[in-house]
């Protein structure tokens, strides 16, 4: 993978080498999947795997998590200079957890296994996986990185095929389940090695320099496909804004969260600038995140399903983000809970395109994971334990055309899964009582929000529970004439009685009784517009589905049925005259 | 009905989207039959009936009627089925449509769920809870149920799904159930999760017993019309029907275990192909089928066609799971009818759209103006126009080559046999992509194997696809159209089980294993003991999924009967730990490791099909055979070629590429360096010639 070579891609042989270099980093996913110890990996895929250059560029990702899109490129990067190339040997295996270099926090150990033709440095198969536990403290909030556990700079975790035993001895005094910290380590060297031994592969099969002809071929492609989808959208400056609840430490202080999109020609800049100074507590990201969240909302807008995921796309797209923000935040500044907020950054995007292209965005979604952390002692094994509810799945927004979907992850995540609730039955003293979708918690439009759901977990052993969620206030907006969705919540139940009315959604530290029970709530999408034009039909038929009760329908929609969706044709057309649908 | 002792002829019909096929073995003359039509999609009977006729035999000759089709999973995809209620554990009502939350397509906001096949509306909640471990935390109220079947009349439910949490701990509550809305609605289909799964992941066993409940009045209307039908025409035998796993059940349970069949005819296949190893002294090998919307390849390793214990039905973004056993194939949307294109970027892309029968490859002439897979063979001479389907069908060379020359070759500047090279390479590497999936993802090396090539479109890329994945050996079986059917021949009586049971190795109580194992036996052994036929012998395999302490993902171990009988931890932790690391190149010795389900295959054999020999030739074929020189293109340059009739050739007859060997339907591509000779059963052993880096001539 250098640019010296000059030479004139075969059409062919690219669209070999896409789909070679997409079915490696698939394999690298399965491989750390299948392999790995925690659930957080094996379910909520919370990882990427990727090839690299030998400069850092990414060629392909393998998902994972989509917010995390450029966290490894820059931490190849940053190992490329901190070691120079010269000091990268074949058999070396780079190890960072460094927050502020991933842009995210300290549990997302990033492994990089240079890959060398003879002598060469050709590019790097890479992994990015996220650690149950990295030590520090087990709840509550933090206000600096050092009370959120062990920090690794960039080092070698094996040097010239020798394992360094030191930082294994490290890592292991420093985490609580280094058993299982191990076996994820395994899994994931089991992921580069895989991703080293199958680029070779493609190399020898085809030879390097037509290889990098290919991917330099594939990233122009990209890059004109971007180019083409910018060009259609109209020229201007867009903005838009949103807030976050609270960073945990000053509760009723809202965070503002603004965005200013400049379309010009064929290129797109996101100005990040007006965006929230860094927080006091956990919600900080690095500025990698910063870009990541530009990258994150431009491809979706220009081009979400052109594969492989490289950094031809984004050749079009100039980010502007300043030190010092959320997004951006400098040591020490907290960083454990780095997804919560970029996820609306990429949602406040969306609207703020709407007035430009309303046929390609999405109304606000509940954009939080939506997770509670468990530990505790496991009466059946008398092992201490660190579990995880989550994540919980929620609505999404509605389009121009389209009923936004349900119970389904926030945008920081992908293909991520949630628990089985007899695994976690069968794994954690807990009993589910019910895992449903909430009803009316959909925003209203003309095309209708998706809905959230509800997981009510009750203890059967004494534990402790923490929850960090956020957009309890800030609920997920409706576009173009369309409602609000219900917020996302946490609720406590101690003998019997539910306590509802906390100030957030943050719980973080909770101590839970055996037979009392807490509940996860995530939000639903917003609505798209005008409920009154949404047709009474397919209202009646959301009310027959209990998706919305008969109340929302008569309040929201003007439709008047009864609660198995009969519907009272007069007495709608009443209703809905008394306040006449806007013009869509 | 007296049991069958698999004497008369041995018939076989599998009934496929585009074909009915027939296989038939007469044991008294050890000969073979074969017939082809078209399906009859409205009375898929009459396809099955006109084919036997083609095949020129009769049903009531038969002892044994064996049948595979898609009538399962077409229900299901095209989603036909019953008016279905699904009763499922108070609290849980959503979980069928919340799934697993995740959005593989994670980029695009217009990104598409699974829609379960219930709607809400008939999603009905019974009050009860076991805990995880069986025992009952809330008991069934009996009172509630009988409530909702008033409400499920109402609704004039034709089948009715069950699910409660942690039957698999203990099937009580849903058994109780069952009879209770047997009771309440006598005519309805009723299906519960633990008889076909009592493995945990309450979504998965949710969509698997719902989609066995929605096609189930359906299928068992089909299984039983076709009974009546073949024994209103003097079938007086066992009517056995092909699983998922290529094992055959009863046509009485497969009118109640639905989705057993849902993939019947590709696991058949894979079966033919094992017997043809077993006839051949092969261990391992690839079965690869390739039709014309798809490439499927399954794996044999020592011997075993290979399993896996769940499947995604429908495309991974909107799959429905499926969490039974059944054949592990992998599929990939290249067939030859996938349709090439110029992406707008820039970029050359192979299917997965398929031109279809309808208006199909351009070279049909049938209006297809899009070019195909098997537009690019007949570019390159690799099929010949006036003798596709034995000359049935004439194709038009020049519409081909327009396609290509229009559709690829201009807007890359490239020329139309360049451009036609293009496409079949990047369908090879596709492909290839699928052998991979059984062989390379389970830690197997894909040159250790031979592959069995079949499907109308198999033959023809066989060799270029050996050559993509380092494979020397390639088998074209005799009548490749017609494998599926010929694979049920020799199937067997097969009846998996599986149950969740979380215990860690080290404290394992051998003999509640045991009794989980003998239990579950003997329900495969009742199963073989109602079945119509009765099998020479029974033989029973276990198994446990295991995983170390703290992992998810579990990986099947077999274990042999004496290493239970012998208690012997150390024994199964060492098989354990080997599975691992063949499967993902990494295994920890030091660990702990637990079992998380048991697992038991009871096969009952029976008597097989004894392959009938073809007339010996000497090395060089008979001068007859040769139907002259075609012009064909390898590389840049056309060759003359020969091409030669198939049905002529004899065992011994040998034959170096570059050739073309012709039959009904399907043509086999011997590339220049490749060598083939016809061995005692008539199949083509082809040894693959020259290196992965002559891949260019795909």
């Amino acid at each position: 993978m250098n640019d010296a070579t000059d030479l004139r891609a075969d059409p062919v042989v690219t669209e070999i080498v896409r789909n070679g270099v997409i079915a490696i980093t698939e394999e690298m996913k399965s491989n750390l999947m299948r392999t790995a110890y925690n659930m957080i990996i094996y379910e909520a895929l919370d990882f990427t795997v990727g090839l690299f250059t030998a400069k850092g560029e990414t060629v392909s990702i393998g998902l994972g998590l989509p917010m995390f899109i450029r966290g490894m490129a820059e931490t190849i990067k940053a190992k490329l200079e901190h070691f120079g190339t010269d000091g990268i040997k074949p058999g070396d295996i780079l190890l960072t957890n460094d927050a502020y270099i991933t842009g995210s926090h300290l549990n997302h150990l990033t492994f990089s296994q240079p890959i060398f033709l003879g002598d060469e440095l050709i590019g790097f198969a890479c992994c990015m996986a996220h650690w149950p536990d990295i030590g520090g403290t087990l709840d509550g909030i933090t206000t600096d990185i050092y009370s959120e556990g062990l920090q690794i700079p960039i080092v070698k975790y094996q040097r010239e095929g020798a394992v360094n035993e030191e930082i294994v001895s490290i890592i292991r005094a420093n985490v609580r389940l280094p058993d299982r910290a191990m076996g994820d380590l395994r899994a994931q060297l089991t992921a580069i090695r895989t991703g080293e031994r199958r680029y070779l592969e493609l190399v020898e099969r085809y030879g390097h320099a037509q290889v990098v002809a290919a991917i330099a071929d594939i990233m122009d492609q990209s890059e004109r496909a971007a180019r083409a989808r910018t060009l259609s959208i109209p020229d201007g400056v867009y903005e838009a804004e949103s807030f976050m609840d609270d960073d945990g430490v000053s509760v009723s202080d809202r965070i503002p969260i603004r965005v200013r999109v400049v379309v010009e020609g064929d290129e797109m800049t996101v100005d990040l600038s007006e965006v929230a100074k860094q927080v006091r507590g956990f919600y900080n990201s690095g500025i990698t995140t910063g870009h990541a969240c530009a990258q994150v909302a431009f491809k979706c807008l220009t081009s979400p399903t052109d594969y492989p995921i490289n950094d031809g796309s984004f050749r079009n797209l100039t980010a502007i983000v300043p030190a010092g923000r959320v997004i951006s935040a400098v040591k020490p500044a907290p960083m454990r809970w780095w997804m919560t907020f970029p996820m609306t950054i990429v949602d406040t995007v969306f609207r703020a395109m709407t007035p430009a292209i309303p046929d390609r965005t999405i109304a606000g979604h509940h954009a939080d994971l939506v997770i509670a952390m468990l530990n505790g002692i496991n009466p059946k094994t008398n092992e201490f334990y660190i579990g995880l509810i989550g994540p919980t799945g929620g609505g999404w927004g509605a389009k121009q055309s389209e009923d936004g979907i349900s119970a389904t992850v926030c945008i920081n995540d992908g293909d991520t899964h949630n628990s089985p609730s007899e695994q976690l039955e069968a794994k954690y003293p807990l009993l589910i009582e019910s895992y449903a979708l909430r009803p009316d918690s959909g925003g209203a439009g003309r095309y209708r929000g998706g809905l959230g759901c509800e997981n009510v977990v009750q203890a059967r052993a004494d534990l402790m529970m923490n929850a960090q969620v956020d957009r309890m206030h800030c609920k997920p907006w409706g576009l173009n004439g369309g409602g609000e969705a219900a917020g996302n919540a946490v609720t406590l139940r101690a003998d019997g009685v539910w306590q509802e009315d906390f100030p957030n959604a943050k719980l973080l530290t909770a101590r839970i009784l055996e037979g009392d029970a807490f509940a996860v709530r995530s939000g639903g999408g917003g609505g798209f517009g005008d409920p009154f034009l949404r047709p009474a039909e397919t209202v009646a038929d959301d009310v027959r589905q209990g998706y919305v009760s008969a109340e929302a329908a008569m309040r929201d929609y003007g439709v008047v049925c009864d609660a198995r969706g009969a519907l009272d044709r007069a007495a709608t057309e009443k209703l809905r005259a008394a306040r006449p649908a806007a013009a869509e | 009905m007296d049991r069958e002792n698999a004497e008369g002829l041995r018939l076989a019909a599998d009934i496929g989207g585009t074909f009915t096929d027939i296989a038939a073995f007469d044991a008294a003359s050890g000969r073979l039959h074969f017939g082809k039509t078209l399906s009859t999609p409205r009375s898929l009977i009459d396809g099955i009936a006109d084919g036997v006729d083609k095949a020129g035999v009769t049903f009531s000759q038969a002892g044994v009627f064996l049948h595979g089709s898609t009538v399962a999973i077409n229900t299901m995809l095209e989603r036909t089925g019953a008016k279905t209620a699904l009763l499922i554990t108070r609290g849980f009502r959503d979980i069928y449509e919340i799934g697993r939350i995740n959005r593989p397509d994670s980029y695009n906001l217009f990104f598409r769920k699974h829609e379960p096949l219930v709607e809400r509306a008939l999603r009905f909640e019974v009050d009860e809870r076991l805990y995880a471990e069986g025992t009952v935390y809330r008991p069934l109220d009996e009172a509630g149920v009988r409530e909702t079947c008033r409400a499920l009349r109402e609704e004039k439910i034709e089948a009715v799904a069950i699910l409660l949490l942690h039957c698999y701990a203990n099937p009580a509550h849903e058994l109780r159930v069952r009879e209770i809305v047997e009771e309440e609605l006598p005519g309805a289909f009723v299906s519960t999760s633990h008889e076909l799964s009592q493995e945990y992941r309450e979504f998965e066993r949710c969509s698997t017993v719902v989609a066995n409940a929605y096609i189930g009045p359906k299928v068992k209307g089909y299984i039983g019309g076709i009974d009546a039908r073949i024994r209103g025409d003097g079938f007086d035998g066992s009517f056995l029907v092909v699983q998922s796993t290529g094992g055959l059940y009863d046509g009485d349970q497969a009118q109640r275990q639905c989705v057993r069949m849902l993939e019947s005819g590709p696991a058949a296949g894979v079966i033919g192909a094992q017997a043809l190893c077993e006839a051949m002294g092969l261990k391992n090998a690839i079965a690869f089928d390739m039709g014309g919307t798809t490439a499927k390849a399954g794996v044999i390793h020592d011997g075993e066609a290979l399993t896996t214990g769940s499947a995604l039905i429908g495309g991974y973004e909107r799959a429905l799971p499926i969490q039974i056993a059944m054949m592990d194939i992998f599929e990939v949307g290249t067939g030859g009818g996938s349709i090439a294109r110029v992406a707008d970027e820039g970029g050359l892309r192979v299917g997965p759209q398929s031109a279809g029968a309808q208006p199909g490859p351009a070279c049909y002439g049938n209006g297809g103006a899009a070019p195909t897979v098997t537009d690019a063979n007949v570019v390159l001479g690799r099929l010949s126009p006036d003798r596709f389907l034995g000359g049935e069908m004439t194709l038009d060379v020049a519409a081909a080559e327009r396609a290509v020359a229009d559709g690829v070759g201009r807007p890359l500047g490239l020329g139309t046999v360049e451009a036609a090279q293009g496409i079949l390479r990047i369908a090879v590497t596709a492909m290839s992509h699928a052998v991979k999936g059984v062989t390379t993802e389970r830690g197997l090396d894909a040159g250790d194997f031979a592959m069995v090539s079949y499907g109308g479109a198999g033959p023809l890329h066989a060799s270029a696809i050996a050559r993509e994945m380092g494979i020397r050996r390639v088998i074209v079986p005799r009548s490749p159209g017609h494998f599926s059917a010929f694979g049920m021949l020799f199937s067997d009586l097969r009846y998996d089980y599986v149950r969740s049971r979380f215990i860690r190795l080290a404290d394992a109580d051998f003999d509640d294993i045991e009794a989980v194992y003998r239990e579950l036996e003997a329900e495969g052994r009742a199963q073989i003991e109602k079945a119509s036929v009765a099998p020479q012998r029974i033989v029973v395999a276990r198994g446990a999924d295991m995983r170390y302490v703290g992992q998810e993902h579990s990986v099947t171990v077999d274990l042999a009967p004496g290493l239970f009988a012998e208690r012997d931890r150390a024994g199964i932790k060492a098989r354990f730990d080997a599975v691992h690391d063949l499967r993902y190149g990494t295994c920890a010795p030091q660990e702990r490791s637990e079992i998380v389900s048991l697992r038991v295959t009871v096969t009952g054999m029976l008597e097989k099909p004894v392959l009938e020999k073809i007339a010996r030739g000497g090395p060089t074929p008979d001068a007859g055979a040769h139907r002259g020189d075609r012009q064909v293109r390898f590389g840049p340059d056309a060759e003359a070629t020969p091409t030669w009739d198939r049905t002529l050739l004899l065992a011994g007859n040998r034959i170096d590429g570059p050739a073309l060997i012709e039959e009904h339907a399907s043509t086999t591509v011997l590339h220049p360096g490749d060598s083939m000779e016809v061995d005692a059963f008539g199949n083509l052993i082809v040894s693959v010639g020259g290196s992965r880096a002559d891949g260019r001539t795909a």
